[in-house]
């Protein structure tokens, strides 16, 4: 009973995890129909960047959080700047050709600069907030201090993310931009900031889940590709497209795992993801939230 | 376009790749004879040449067979490498485990990657554009895993299979660079000949009718689900022959060569090269192919050059070198 509570726990930690990166993926893909590839990568430079901040520059955690959040918002901006604007127009192939080329560049540029060695990230520099001892729950389990900030952290940004969406201007305009984007830019929306701002926000929300998993597991250059992988099924279990669907979707694809590789076989991890992101597309492409349409080109 | 694929030129052309093997032994010849008179040449050895060369010839296979999902149907295959796993794995634990003969497990292997790809067909026959591209993905990623995870079926860790025999042919073992050489340019040939044919022949017209609107398509009577199917089971069944190449020419085999971004490399190829052409998939392997193995002591730096490459080509050329237009 305990571990399974236990089990519970941890895979509620890495749905939050899920959660933040595949809203990345599905803002995007709800407003310009492109799986971005890229966005994985993003969230792996994002826990560089927090490890490099602390490391080199010797900085407090809760400077290098934000500050990590804001590089990966710019480089998000700019991956959209020089690759995909570009092909806006492009058939859509073409436009998933160079995300994946981009992940590519990416994924070995890291690689290249910082070795593919995994690095933790230090006690030292971790706020003794988190570094606390576990919190016995009834039954035997413990949960980590780190486990209930992660949870906290991602249930809070999924609410402001929510708020922004329905109770701003800008998120009124991306829902615009999502029902269609010609309409939209003609009833006055500038969407070209408006897919700005989304690669933006997406990539903040990423860079918070790079440096959670850096906190919790390792930095290395293969996270964004495993976690990306992962997120992205979280996205199309939810309804690609369909922002409160990523965020179910990453819960239940966190438990799935966490469940998964406790009680069957940890080897097949990732395989869960797979089999689970292939089943919804075979038997319900729209996902658990999205609306029903037949075949999504 | 010329509908005939043996004309002079190409005969010509097949002519001199048949005597490559000469040239490439025949350099290895005079630097030895330079050397004994105090030269030296800095040429790499003929081996070495052989080597490389049978290496892009195996990626013209593979080129040549993902081209006809993506190329010829439209819809973009991310998960080719799963066929040339199956095939490669097919042979290596055959030929290793229970010593059948190479001959008997070559097109063995074929029918077994056919089938895989009927099999991840048919649920993927209504799916189309990202779909599709991730439902593949997805497969070739499972199929990784097994051979990675499996160890009772491989019998190693890591997908590892280790002394694979050379194939036998009148007693010979045919494991010398010249004898791969011209094996796999015989595989080659073979499957330049079937794709060529098959694209000039009503199912090509079919395939290309559903490449450029499956509506349409349908409407005008081509039977989809059977045209899909023909071409997923084609292009499976040459992924899985340049499989069971690889596991003999390789000797050892391991899971690591067939992950995800295996598939993106062939496919790198056939975009570099202009998706749909034979001629072009057969240039974008033929340069990558011996690219990726000059550049091989960059190690990481190599991927990162065929990301840009990607990225580039789309951006600037997304027809590839040898657009479409240009040749027909």
């Amino acid at each position: 009973m305990a571990q399974f509570l236990e089990q519970i726990i941890n895979g509620l930690v890495l749905g939050g995890i899920y959660a933040l990166i595949a809203v990345g993926y599905t803002m995007v893909y709800g407003i310009i129909q492109l799986i971005n590839f890229a966005h994985g990568e993003i969230f792996m430079f994002g826990a560089y960047f927090a490890f490099l901040c602390v490391t080199t520059f010797g900085l407090s955690f809760w400077v290098a959080l934000p500050l990590s959040m804001a590089m990966c918002a710019v480089m998000g901006m700019l991956i959209d700047f020089v690759a995909y604007r570009p092909l806006r127009n492009a058939p859509r192939l073409s436009a998933l050709i160079t995300a994946i080329g981009m992940s590519l560049v990416l994924q070995n540029l890291a690689r290249e600069i910082w070795g593919a060695r995994w690095r933790k990230f230090p006690v030292e520099a971790t706020p003794t907030v988190l570094t606390g001892n576990a919190i016995p729950l009834p039954g035997g389990a413990q949960v980590s201090f780190l486990d209930v900030f992660i949870i906290l952290l991602a249930v809070g940004l999924m609410i402001g993310l929510n708020r922004l969406i329905h109770l701003t201007k800008i998120g009124k305009a991306m829902r615009a931009c999502a029902q269609n984007r010609v309409a939209a830019s003609l009833m006055g929306i500038d969407t070209n900031r408006v897919i700005t701002v989304t690669f933006a926000i997406g990539s903040a929300l990423g860079a918070v889940a790079g440096v959670m998993v850096g906190l919790r597991e390792v930095t290395e250059p293969a996270m964004g590709y495993y976690k990306g992988v992962a997120a992205f099924a979280a996205a199309v279990l939810g309804g690609i497209g369909n922002i409160t669907g990523a965020m179910l979707g990453g819960v239940v694809l966190g438990v799935a795992e966490a469940l998964g590789a406790g009680y069957v076989s940890s080897g097949y991890r990732l395989a869960i993801a797979y089999i689970i992101m292939i089943l919804v597309i075979i038997f319900r492409p729209s996902g658990l939230l999205g609306k029903s349409t037949a075949t999504r080109a | 376009m010329p509908r005939k694929l043996f004309t002079s030129k190409t005969v010509i052309l097949f002519v001199a790749v048949c005597l490559f093997p000469l040239i490439a032994y025949g350099s290895d010849r005079i630097v030895d004879l330079l050397y004994e008179r105090g030269i030296a040449l800095p040429l790499p050895s003929g081996d070495y040449i052989l080597r490389v060369v049978v290496q892009a010839c195996l990626y013209m296979l593979l080129a040549l067979g993902l081209n006809i999902v993506p190329g010829f149907t439209g819809l973009l295959d991310l998960g080719y490498v799963g066929f040339y796993l199956v095939g490669g794995y097919t042979a290596g634990l055959l030929m290793a485990r229970l010593g059948w003969s190479y001959w008997i497990v070559l097109p063995l292997a074929a029918v077994h990657g056919a089938l895989w790809g009927l099999l991840r067909g048919a649920p993927t026959l209504r799916l189309t554009g990202d779909y599709f591209a991730i439902v593949t993905f997805g497969f070739s990623e499972l199929l990784f895993r097994i051979v990675k995870n499996e160890q009772w079926l491989i019998g190693g860790p890591n997908g590892f299979v280790n002394d694979i025999p050379p194939p036998i042919l009148f007693g010979y073992q045919l494991n010398k660079y010249w004898q791969q050489y011209y094996h796999i340019l015989i595989l080659l040939v073979l499957t330049i000949v079937v794709v060529h044919r098959l694209q000039h022949s009503r199912v090509g017209r079919a395939w290309a009718a559903i490449r450029e609107d499956e509506r349409a398509a349908e409407s005008m009577g081509i039977n989809l689900r059977e045209y899909k199917s023909l071409a997923f089971a084609v292009s499976a069944a040459i992924g899985a022959v340049g499989g069971a190449f690889f596991a003999q020419f390789q000797v050892n085999i391991s899971a690591g060569v067939f992950e995800f971004w295996e598939s993106i490399f062939i496919l790198c190829m056939v975009v570099l090269g202009g998706m749909g052409t034979i001629k072009g998939s057969i240039l974008g392997a033929g340069i990558l192919g011996v690219l990726g193995e000059l550049l091989r002591e960059f190690g990481g730096w190599r991927y990162l050059i065929f990301g840009i490459l990607l990225i580039l080509i789309m951006r600037f050329r997304p027809a590839g070198l040898l657009s479409k237009k240009e040749q027909d």
